[in-house]
């Protein structure tokens, strides 16, 4: 935070009494008042809409006419009590975890890479965060190709290390498509987890390390010891924001499965776009986004809370 | 060996195992600009083909040079990534000067607002979106595209400029204000300029996402000529069939503009990333 460091005396001569300060201040909000009321009339109001097509039944024909009937909290029932609904929570929890897993590993890994500089680091970083750049769309498209049965490069690779024998078809056989989706998934995540980790890592003080050297710790033992525990704070950051992000991924997995082979790969935010724009259950739909904003709203709260506390110490 | 030792100690054995690294990581974007270089035939050799051999630009010619619809998609896009970058700094530089100068309560409980609103899933806006959208006319039309992709740039758009008007000390404008310009126009005059480096930030940044979005794009419109090229990409994966040299021509070209602007402005969009992930 920086502190403005205004001369009071000279400020007296610019707004004199207290009238003129209350100007000042209403000018303030008038520069901000066309931002908040653009977030309120195009995210607030709508994200209150949406509770409110949930609690109505909103199909094709109330739709249109613009008088849905009231039904309570039927559409909760009706989701909640829907098999599809928790098997798509399921699903939903697997994507996320295993690409959590997998990108935050690799990138720890290529963060510790290229902490210490060498010729060329700067630039392999610069590329490395191109991938994260590139729209979404298209790496899910070059995924898709990869791992095509007939003629991608993937199959052709493991075949010939000997690990699959004959076609696989990944992302249209129900048993490995969620394992291609979040093959793909992981690829797209390594940048961004490698970059916060390295930050993290450039904020630990080289005077621990020389500490530690000093009394005769070894590599392993300056990372055990120096490393880990140090990086606990980034880390657990990194994370929650990774779920937030990865739970709510829609782009890729719509691109190579749309969801499929039949809900194979149905995570929720797919479930929620089925429901409203597939089978025009808007009120279904709507209590779907209700449940998924629920627990994708737990856990902003908790990384808001968890980067508070960081602020504080 | 002896050379690889040298090499070693002079550091360039991890610039090697760097260039290792790379080269798996990139491969996937390698292999799409390859695939799209190659003739129909020569994608389903086996083994494949680590060359386009030989290399032809004919994907290229029969779907961004000669197919009206990829032109139509791409100006889609660029009609709704300008109008959405131009919205975002128009809304969010006075936000974020103002939260940068008032110190009050409520600075702290919009920013808080803003990062939540960082994690909104897509899909949840563009469900009562839709709706809405429906009953004011906008669904189908550049306005309610630029309206809807503005929601996921303003918010972190604001937190990336509030810390550069921060930088930019108060005396500044109180100087230009006893020099006779209006708050207005001292904003406008002297605080601007010095912000250019924030707004060169933001506005690329914008441009990126928006160029990348999706959800937007097909959920809020309902013909395929109002479609942006994002969603236009997916509806031709089903439309090529298995040519995959054209899809990937195609996604190199959706790709071309990002790498573009990432090689000229790097500077500006790294610092924006960090500062757009995590807090200011």
């Amino acid at each position: 935070m920086v502190t403005q460091n205004r001369n009071p005396a000279r400020l007296k001569g610019i707004w004199r009494g207290k009238d003129q300060g209350r100007v000042r201040r209403l000018g303030e909000y008038l520069f901000v008042a066309p931002a908040v009321v653009f977030i309120v009339l195009l995210m607030i109001y709508p994200l209150i809409y949406n509770l409110y097509l949930s609690v109505r039944d909103v199909n094709v024909g109330t739709f249109l006419s613009g008088n849905a009937p009231f039904v309570g909290l039927q559409n909760y029932e009706q989701v909640l009590g829907d098999p599809t609904f928790r098997h798509s929570l399921l699903i939903s929890f697997v994507f996320t975890g295993a690409s959590l897993l997998f990108q935050f590993i690799i990138g720890f890994a290529l963060a510790l890479f290229f902490h210490r500089p060498f010729p060329g680091n700067g630039v392999m970083r610069s590329l490395l965060l191109l991938g994260w750049l590139l729209p979404l769309v298209v790496s899910a498209s070059v995924w898709k190709w990869l791992l095509d049965g007939d003629y991608g490069v993937v199959n052709y690779l493991l075949q010939s290390l000997g690990l699959v024998h004959g076609r696989q078809y990944w992302l249209t056989n129900p048993d490995t498509a969620l394992g291609g989706v979040i093959g793909a998934n992981i690829w797209l995540g390594i940048p961004f987890n490698a970059v916060l980790l390295l930050a993290g890592l450039q904020g630990i003080s080289e005077s621990l390390y020389e500490a530690a050297k000093v009394d005769g710790a070894g590599g392993w033992q300056r990372f055990r010891y120096i490393t880990l525990p140090q990086m606990r704070p980034v880390s657990l950051t990194v994370l929650l924001l990774g779920f937030v992000y990865t739970f709510k991924v829609f782009d890729v997995i719509f691109i190579m499965t749309g969801g499929g082979p039949a809900t194979a790969t149905t995570t929720l935010p797919i479930l929620t776009y089925n429901q409203t724009f597939q089978f025009f259950t808007f009120g279904t739909g709507a209590a779907t986004a209700t449940l998924l904003l629920i627990i994708s709203l737990t856990l902003s709260v908790a990384y808001l809370l968890l980067i508070r506390r960081e602020e504080a110490t | 060996m002896s050379t690889l030792g040298s090499l070693h100690r002079r550091g360039y054995g991890k610039t090697l195992a760097g260039i290792l690294i790379m080269a798996v990581y990139l491969f996937p974007v390698y292999w799409m600009v390859v695939t799209s270089l190659k003739p129909y035939k020569e994608i389903f050799a086996v083994p494949p083909k680590i060359f386009p051999d030989p290399a032809t630009f004919g994907p290229y010619i029969s779907t961004v040079i000669n197919d009206p619809d990829v032109h139509r998609a791409i100006a889609n896009s660029v009609i709704i990534s300008v109008g959405a970058m131009l919205l975002t700094l128009v809304l969010g530089v006075p936000a974020a000067y103002a939260l940068a100068r008032l110190r009050l309560r409520f600075t702290g409980v919009v920013l808080l607002a803003l990062l939540a609103s960082q994690m909104l899933p897509a899909i949840n806006l563009s469900v009562p979106l839709f709706v809405l959208f429906k009953y004011i006319g906008l669904i189908n039309t550049y306005p309610g595209l630029i309206l809807a992709d503005t929601t996921f740039v303003l918010p972190f758009s604001i937190i990336i400029l509030r810390p550069f008007f921060l930088g930019i000390p108060g005396e500044l404008e109180d100087a230009a204000m006893v020099d006779g310009c209006s708050r207005l126009g001292a904003f406008w005059r002297v605080v601007l300029p010095l912000a250019i480096p924030g707004l060169l930030t933001v506005g690329a940044l914008a441009l990126v996402l928006v160029w990348g979005e999706f959800v937007f794009g097909l959920t809020l419109t309902i013909s395929n000529n109002m479609q942006p090229i994002t969603v236009a990409l997916n509806r031709f994966i089903g439309q090529y069939g298995t040519q995959w040299n054209k899809l990937m021509a195609v996604s190199t070209t959706v790709a071309l503009p990002v790498v573009l602007l990432f090689a000229g402005a790097q500077r500006y969009i790294v610092s924006g990333l960090t500062a757009g992930a995590t807090k200011e």
